[in-house]
């Protein structure tokens, strides 16, 4: 079944790619130009002008969700198994998930700086809500009964954690990681256009301003690729880590 | 052997004081069992989850092997009625996951769990999730997984009650097996009559209301070879459904 899955993302590409072609040929303007020669233009600039775009986006993006999930995670099971946590911090968590991220950037840089920190501290941001959340519905979900048998061996809290919170939440974390990506990546894209000379969303805007339509299609291309390869990374995570889900 | 002594639990709510159980005195020798009866509602499984570690306000004493209960310091196995397996553990890992909390690798070697897996008819699932498996398996694994402890109290919350008539007898059989071979006190609760018949020594009628127990007896039939074919067995499971239900009665009269 894997191999067949991998022959409909295969198609699906073909598809897509055929249709921007007949577009491209269609409108017949410089702001579309056809997928050859896009990828043609790709091969030759990305080693030498793209891939280090890219390494900084794909680090930025890491470094805030390392930093998510290291304060995310802890406070999702805090909240999660003991509700006197839970009773303090979720109006704290319930009036700051929907602020709009994106509309604190100005006073992320006036704290931050223009440079990494700020870019990190926006996908931090973007990220942690969707984790706290997620993990602490996942450890609430979880039937009071599964403890007992636990409980009677003494087990310690550690034992709680590795047997039961981690692995019952787990499924809900990557969900929700899954669904936060997209929206940082989005997000990095316009933090990138201030205040840095690296990353995709500097290259392509930049490609932009200098009206080379072919670079900024493969500055596109390559962050898309960058989302997909983030994602099926995820898809495989989570396949490994919770097979058991999928056994009936 | 385990040793409870006046035994109180009460809920508290904000308005009200519910007494579960009151007064409640056992004993049960070292390798021994006893089946709690009672109906739904009685503390059965109030008495079972302060055996276990799960309820810590109670009043009155309970010692096990001489000391004080604590599941930290004693080996309690606890099969409820669910049974209680971790549906993203694999069967081998939910099996060894009491060794793994206890610390005790030593417990049971690799060859010894694989024999118990074998005398369960278990041995070809350790690979498998507890969802992939039938109730009488699932059940099957629980037992293995309490009995590879060698627990010094086994606890079993309505034990056979998910199963279909054939499959409960048959897990009876297995548990009894188990039970000569590993010498452990069980205590296990039960609304069966005569699944109380069938794997209590003692027989203790929980009353339906006050929360003390009104009739401990000792069970003649208790090991007996096909005791379940034979007239006394069913003679006998009458004479304690007439108790039961006297008792019962009187409980609701007063």
């Amino acid at each position: 079944m894997g191999k067949l899955v991998g022959v409909w993302y295969g198609l699906a590409a073909i598809v897509l790619t055929i249709i921007w072609f007949v577009v491209s040929q269609i409108v017949d303007l410089p702001i579309i130009p056809s997928p050859v020669k896009v990828v043609e233009n790709l091969a030759d600039i990305f080693m030498q002008y793209i891939a280090i775009h890219s390494l900084y986006s794909l680090l930025r993006i890491l470094a805030g969700l390392v930093l998510a999930v290291a304060i995310g995670l802890p406070m999702g099971v805090l909240m999660g198994y003991f509700p006197a946590t839970d009773k303090f911090l979720a109006p704290i968590v319930y009036l700051t998930y929907p602020v709009p991220k994106i509309a604190l950037l100005p006073i992320l840089m006036l704290l931050f700086g223009v440079g990494e920190l700020s870019k990190i501290v926006m996908i931090f941001l973007i990220i942690v809500f969707q984790v706290v959340v997620a993990v602490r519905d996942g450890i609430r979900a979880i039937p009071t009964e599964t403890y007992y048998p636990l409980y009677s061996l003494g087990a310690s809290f550690k034992d709680i954690f590795f047997e039961v919170l981690w692995p019952a939440s787990l499924p809900k974390f990557i969900t929700a990681i899954r669904v936060a990506l997209a929206t940082a990546i989005s997000v990095l894209f316009f933090t990138e256009t201030f205040g840095t000379q690296y990353g995709m969303g500097y290259f392509i805007m930049d490609a932009w301003l200098r009206v080379n339509y072919l670079e900024m299609y493969s500055g596109i291309v390559v962050l898309s690729l960058l989302g997909l390869v983030l994602f099926t990374t995820i898809d495989f995570i989570e396949k490994y880590t919770c097979d058991w889900q999928y056994k009936n | 052997m385990i040793n409870i002594e006046n035994l109180s639990v009460k809920y508290k709510s904000d308005s009200d004081i519910y007494t579960a159980l009151s007064g409640i005195n056992l004993t049960i020798p070292d390798g021994g069992t006893l089946a709690v009866i009672g109906p739904s509602g009685c503390g059965k499984s109030t008495l079972l989850k302060v055996i276990a570690g799960l309820i810590t306000e109670y009043d009155g004493k309970i010692h096990i092997n001489g000391e004080e209960l604590n599941p930290k310091k004693q080996t309690i196995g606890f099969m409820p009625q669910n049974y209680g397996l971790l549906p993203w553990r694999t069967v081998y890992d939910n099996i060894r996951l009491g060794m793994k909390i206890k610390r005790a690798p030593e417990l049971l070697d690799r060859k010894m769990l694989k024999k118990l897996m074998r005398q369960l008819g278990i041995e070809g699932l350790g690979h498998r999730y507890p969802t992939e498996l039938s109730g009488g398996q699932q059940q099957r694994v629980a037992l293995a997984r309490v009995f590879a402890l060698q627990p010094d109290v086994l606890l079993m919350d309505e034990p056979f009650s998910a199963l279909d008539a054939i499959t409960r007898e048959e897990m009876q059989d297995i548990f009894l097996r188990l039970w000569h071979r590993f010498n452990v006190s069980t205590i296990l609760v039960t609304h069966y009559v005569e699944e109380a018949l069938y794997l209590g020594q003692r027989i203790a009628i929980l009353s339906a209301n006050s929360g003390d127990i009104s009739t401990i007896l000792d069970n003649p039939l208790f090991g007996g070879k096909d005791i379940r074919q034979k007239p006394e067995f069913f003679e006998m499971s009458l004479r304690l459904r007439t108790t039961i239900k006297k008792d019962w009665k009187q409980a609701w009269e007063n």
